[in-house]
């Protein structure tokens, strides 16, 4: 039985910001756009998306008196993550 | 890139492992303190060899230069915290490994002075462990192999007297810590040069 992919997920830019914070303990907003290629504004709707399931944690601090943003994978948002992988690895398996 | 849903599973696929090493990618180790602790060490090592016959009294004191050594080294360990965008679980093993390393070491270097026991073995064995536990977290062999070295080299010194049991500190401290931090050094101004 196929599991459906996980629609939060299963979109470019949101599967890029997950991707790059599966690989790291957190990072700050400035990084994860130059590593996009994505606009701040597009970005930032994208990761209130991710925030508001539960997928990652948004600390808003200030940085030498700027304001800086950092994300953070939650542990809802790896299972997620883990559960879109496997999914994905079925649909190619049946593929093959 | 924008948000698009209509990503095959194999897009999906190749995207998370772009991603991935992208961020793999993006850091690079400026090999300061290798290069700052490997020479260092050496030099100190040296002169405690060469003192052996000069009878100078300020060289007694050499080692004291490892404690200036730390100011640049902490400036320039936080400096470098602060600009890294991100931080992975790497960084903070990294930094429990070398803090308890440091910790360790002050408490063998008064151990040793107040029993006045031999301590040069006993340094390198320590020496040894952060070295190998970062070339094996950062899969970087010139430190893996360093951290062997280290430990030979304190084997070794178990049959060796003073002061020439200096000369293998040298020797090990080059190995292991000041060519590691030259190859850092290089990478670092290769991946600086891409970046500009």
């Amino acid at each position: 039985m196929f599991k459906d992919l996980d629609p939060i997920l299963h979109s470019q830019l949101r599967l890029a910001v997950m991707s790059l914070l599966i690989s790291v303990k957190q990072a700050e907003f400035i990084f994860i756009k130059e590593k996009t290629n994505s606009t701040a504004g597009n970005l930032s709707v994208q990761v209130q998306k991710l925030k508001e399931a539960g997928y990652i944690d948004v600390i808003k601090e200030f940085k030498d008196n700027y304001p800086n943003t950092t994300c953070k994978i939650t542990k809802y948002g790896i299972k997620a993550f883990e559960e879109y992988v496997k999914a994905l690895q079925q649909y190619l398996d049946i593929k093959k | 890139m924008t948000e698009e849903n209509n990503l095959s599973e194999a897009q999906s696929l190749a995207l998370i492992t772009q991603m991935i090493n992208k961020a793999k990618c993006d850091y690079e180790e400026t090999g300061f303190g290798a290069i700052l602790w490997g020479s260092l060490v050496a030099f100190c090592s040296l002169i405690t060899f060469g003192n052996f016959y000069w009878k100078i009294t300020a060289f007694y004191y050499i080692w004291f230069l490892t404690l200036f050594a730390l100011i640049p080294q902490i400036i320039i360990s936080v400096r470098s915290a602060k600009r890294k965008k991100y931080k992975t679980y790497g960084d903070e093993a990294m930094a429990a490994i070398w803090i308890s390393f440091g910790v360790a070491l002050f408490l063998v270097s008064v151990y040793s002075s107040k029993f006045e026991l031999p301590n040069a073995a006993l340094f390198m064995i320590m020496y040894g462990i952060p070295t190998f536990a970062t070339g094996y977290i950062n899969h970087f062999k010139p430190m893996i192999i360093g951290g062997i070295v280290f430990w030979l080299f304190a084997v070794i010194c178990f049959y060796v007297s003073f002061p020439y049991i200096m000369l293998y500190t040298a020797a090990a401290a080059i190995i292991a810590w000041f060519v590691p931090g030259l190859i850092l050094r290089k990478r670092y101004k290769k991946a600086m040069q891409r970046n500009v």
